[in-house]
């Protein structure tokens, strides 16, 4: 199904009730990637504690990981965010995904 | 609802395009349960004939069992079709939350086929944030109103 996942706005709203985990979410989506090395620095968490946020966010869909080398970079994840997003913004989608279907069957049932 | 204010309050999502077929086979598109289940989804109970009552199955969130209850109000055959979209529970924030909509299908014939414009009406955005509406700019704006989202959930939590 095409549709958002909304059955993960728990889980969502779970993952960013704690402040400090969205503190790292926010850095995260203000970086364009960041490693886990940066977004300690400066944080007054332990870089272990960073680490199991950005478990977390991952789980949640919030964040991705791309290992490059010894680094590992985290981007953020707008998806993720998707349970969040309000009726209108779904629907803008759906209609649209919906039109392109729609298309593709004219052209099927009508060549 | 038949609150004023609230209405005055309302968004439509606009699609407009050109199809290069006939009205009357978009027609058999829009309003063939079949056929309706092959580009959007399978409608339960669909008839076109005003006053008919239907669902579609959606992803449930929180309280809501995801079913959209539709209901046919108004059949001009090859030019519109209008019926009522309404899901959601007051529980949810966004996605989930109530929806009392209406979607409205206009056909019309051009030279190189058919018009087809759908108006989604009756959207109340979430405090008239306009950031809300658009996921591809406005998703770092949700962001910072996580904070806000947050505390209803435990505010809404505790009153359990």
């Amino acid at each position: 199904m095409v549709m958002f996942e909304a059955a993960n706005i728990t889980a969502v709203l779970r993952t960013l009730a704690d402040p400090t985990r969205r503190a790292v979410f926010e850095r995260v989506v203000r970086s364009e990637e960041i490693t886990v090395v940066e977004l300690t620095r400066g944080s007054g968490v332990t870089q272990g504690a960073i680490s199991q946020h950005l478990k977390s966010l991952k789980q949640a869909g919030l964040v991705s990981e791309r290992p490059e080398g010894r680094n590992v970079y985290y981007r953020a994840e707008p998806e993720g965010l998707a349970p969040l997003v309000d009726w209108m913004s779904h629907y803008g989608v759906f209609w649209r995904d919906r039109f392109a279907n729609l298309r593709t069957l004219l052209k099927e049932i009508d060549p | 609802m038949n609150d004023a204010a609230l209405k005055s309050d309302t968004q439509d999502i606009v699609v407009d395009e050109v199809f290069p077929h006939a009205p009357e086979t978009i027609w058999k598109a829009l309003t063939s349960g079949e056929l309706i289940a092959r580009w959007l989804m399978p409608p339960t109970g669909f008839e076109p004939v005003e006053g008919t009552h239907f669902t579609y199955q959606t992803t449930p969130a929180g309280e809501w069992d995801g079913v959209i209850r539709c209901q046919v109000l108004q059949v001009i055959p090859k030019q519109r079709l209008a019926y009522a979209w309404k899901g959601g529970h007051e529980g949810n924030v966004g996605y989930g939350s109530r929806l009392d909509t209406v979607v409205t299908w206009v056909l019309t014939q051009v030279e190189t086929g058919t018009r087809v414009r759908l108006v989604h009406s009756g959207f109340v955005l979430p405090k008239n944030d306009t950031a809300y509406r658009n996921m591809s700019d406005g998703w770092k704006k949700v962001v910072r109103n996580l904070d806000a989202i947050a505390a209803e959930q435990d505010s809404s939590k505790s009153l359990h």
